[in-house]
């Protein structure tokens, strides 16, 4: 038994986790788009801030001024989490030299990140790559020793800045460094609508899924842990939602599908980040169509792939 | 409610605007998918058409079709598009002419003949046309352009045949991410048109862009049964209900309070 384990920021996930997450070890957050991915990686560094942690945020798809803009409608006060904006720069495509990203780019507190895009420097623009991008971690790790890092997405990091013949070597390092410094990390991981597993996946140290899928009630929304080392956990899928101030993971297990259902209550109003209180125009979606569901039928419905992939009741990834 | 810096832009449907709880943010990329002939291009010109009514600056760059087809094909739905700005990317155009404009709109055509073919084989004919387009030239062409004219709107027309045309000439997903960043620095509110994403395959700009709009198309009997879904939308709330659509002499219009048939929602439950 670990104790002392990091608080994910969403209680029910946390109970899930028996507790929260194994200190100084990586994690990948994974589901398709739409899922509610950085919104549960901020809420984790949300939770750092709180205790007073130093925590940063590598953003990589998205620039850093739309995910301030994003996250604004939950209320979240993220001025004190630290951001790197890795995201690429417009390419040139002339032959000019590029410049070390390094001296170029600093983390900075959101707070500091104004409205509009940052823009590409029209006569040198940076070359990114994962090696500059490692290098600035250890830096930032030695001046600053953060506890929490989130790195949304490694999908990005794969897609544009790893050579694919280089691709799992480069990410089984890139692993080894975070657990090297010592930092608490979830990586998010963004799925294709059909899965199988991945890289990513196998040399996390664990995997936190969220899911979504259509039933003739509307969106309904889930969250697995697909695999946990060194800590047991929660099997099951348990119902979640996104609320006016985040995630909020249901820990009371449904029996059957259509008691989640009325748990649920009426289908809530859709969003990717920021969901603000409904607006009173809208009328819920009907309760429409009755969809047939096995009477104990506690897996998912059809098109989820949420079967725990490994289970890890005592400790078996020491 | 949320604060009014989040400038928004009109679609030019009514009813996508609503299901996007008042239309796309500004200057962000949004993806466009569907089946051939699910209307993604008419959603498009409608987009474009909606920038230049508003006195905006609006680019076409068809990649698919030729201009004139394009042309022809909006004549049925009455609209002035003549404002509308075309970068001719076809393969077919050795030397790409520059801003042909789509000028005078009459006559009656049906909608119906709007891009029957499909538009993979289309562009293995092109590729074999000329291999010379790429999403790094286009980058290149489009900075040119916007260097001279100041577009709020620019709408690729599709990125799938880009991407097969420029197949062999290097380019990479970090020049996808380049090209749609590229358009979100100046300032431009961008549809990318796309085939339906094959599910099991995870392309870059599906992950890159900020929204999906995704247009579905059924035969029900011997009629189309034509429906909307929002399947990304970051930043904001949006309707998670899949809305019916129509396609008539006046262009797209979504029902954003109606249901869809119970039929068609089934088929949606077996692929979401």
């Amino acid at each position: 038994m670990i104790k002392d384990k990091v608080k994910t920021g969403v209680t029910g996930l946390d109970d899930m986790l028996e507790g929260g997450l194994i200190p100084g070890r990586a994690y990948v957050v994974s589901g398709t788009s739409g899922t509610g991915k950085t919104a549960l990686a901020m809420q984790f560094l949300l939770e750092g801030a709180r205790c007073g942690e130093r925590v940063v945020y590598v953003s990589i798809d998205e620039p850093p001024n739309e995910v301030k803009q994003n996250t604004r409608a939950f209320g979240w006060d993220i001025g004190r989490i630290q951001v790197f904006d890795a995201t690429p720069d417009v390419m040139n495509y002339d032959k000019t030299p590029v410049r070390d990203v390094s001296t170029e780019r600093k983390v900075v507190y959101f707070s500091d990140i104004g409205p509009g895009i940052r823009q590409t420097s029209e006569k040198n623009p940076v070359d990114m790559t994962i090696s500059t991008l490692q290098e600035i971690l250890k830096q930032e790790m030695r001046a600053r020793k953060y506890s929490r890092i989130v790195v949304d997405s490694l999908t990005s990091l794969r897609y544009f800045y790893i050579k694919t013949s280089e691709e799992n070597a480069t990410l089984m390092s890139f692993f080894r460094l975070l657990s090297d410094l010592g930092v608490t990390a979830l990586l998010t991981v963004q799925l294709p609508e059909i899965s199988k597993p991945d890289v990513e996946v196998h040399v996390a140290r664990g995997e936190i899924r969220l899911h979504k899928w259509f039933d003739g009630r509307g969106l309904m929304r889930g969250i697995t842990v697909e695999k946990y080392r060194g800590s047991s956990h929660d099997n099951r899928l348990r119902m979640m939602k996104m609320s006016s101030t985040g995630l909020d993971v249901k820990t009371q297990a449904p029996e059957k599908r259509e008691q989640a259902a009325e748990e649920e209550g009426p289908p809530i109003e859709d969003t990717d980040l920021p969901e603000p209180p409904a607006p009173s125009d809208v009328a819920p979606a009907p309760p429409a169509v009755p969809i047939p569901v096995e009477p104990d039928n506690q897996s998912p419905p059809a098109g989820l792939p949420p079967k725990p992939v490994e289970h890890h009741k005592d400790g078996g990834g020491i | 409610m949320r604060p009014s810096t989040d400038e928004r832009v009109s679609t030019g449907v009514p009813g996508i605007d609503d299901m996007l709880k008042g239309g796309l943010i500004s200057g962000r990329p949004y993806v466009i998918s569907g089946t051939t002939g699910s209307g993604k291009t008419i959603l498009a010109i409608q987009f474009l058409h909606q920038g230049v009514k508003q006195g905006e600056r609006a680019l076409l760059v068809a990649i698919d079709e030729p201009p004139q087809e394009i042309r022809e094909n909006v004549r049925a739905l009455g609209w002035d598009v003549g404002k509308i700005r075309i970068l001719d990317v076809h393969p077919a155009t050795k030397a790409y002419s520059k801003r042909v404009s789509l000028v005078e709109v009459a006559a009656q055509r049906s909608v119906g003949s709007l891009r029957d073919a499909g538009p993979s084989a289309k562009t293995e004919a092109m590729k074999a046309a000329s291999p010379d387009v790429s999403v790094q030239s286009l980058q290149l062409m489009l900075k040119q352009e916007l260097q001279e004219i100041k577009y709020s709107r620019v709408v690729i027309d599709s990125l799938t045949s880009l991407k097969k045309l420029s197949e062999s000439m290097g380019d990479t997903n970090s020049s996808i991410m380049s090209l749609l960043r590229y358009l979100s620095e100046s300032g431009v509110t961008s549809l990318i048109i796309t085939d339906l994403p094959d599910p099991a395959e995870l392309e870059p700009e599906m992950f890159i862009c900020r929204g999906e709009i995704r247009l579905h198309k059924r035969m029900v009997a011997n009629r189309i049964d034509r429906f909307v879904t929002i399947e990304k939308f970051r930043g904001s709330p949006h309707d998670p209900m899949p809305r019916p659509m129509s396609i008539s002499d006046t262009g797209i219009s979504v029902d954003s309070k109606k249901k869809i048939p119970k039929a068609s929602l089934k088929m949606l439950q077996a692929f979401t």
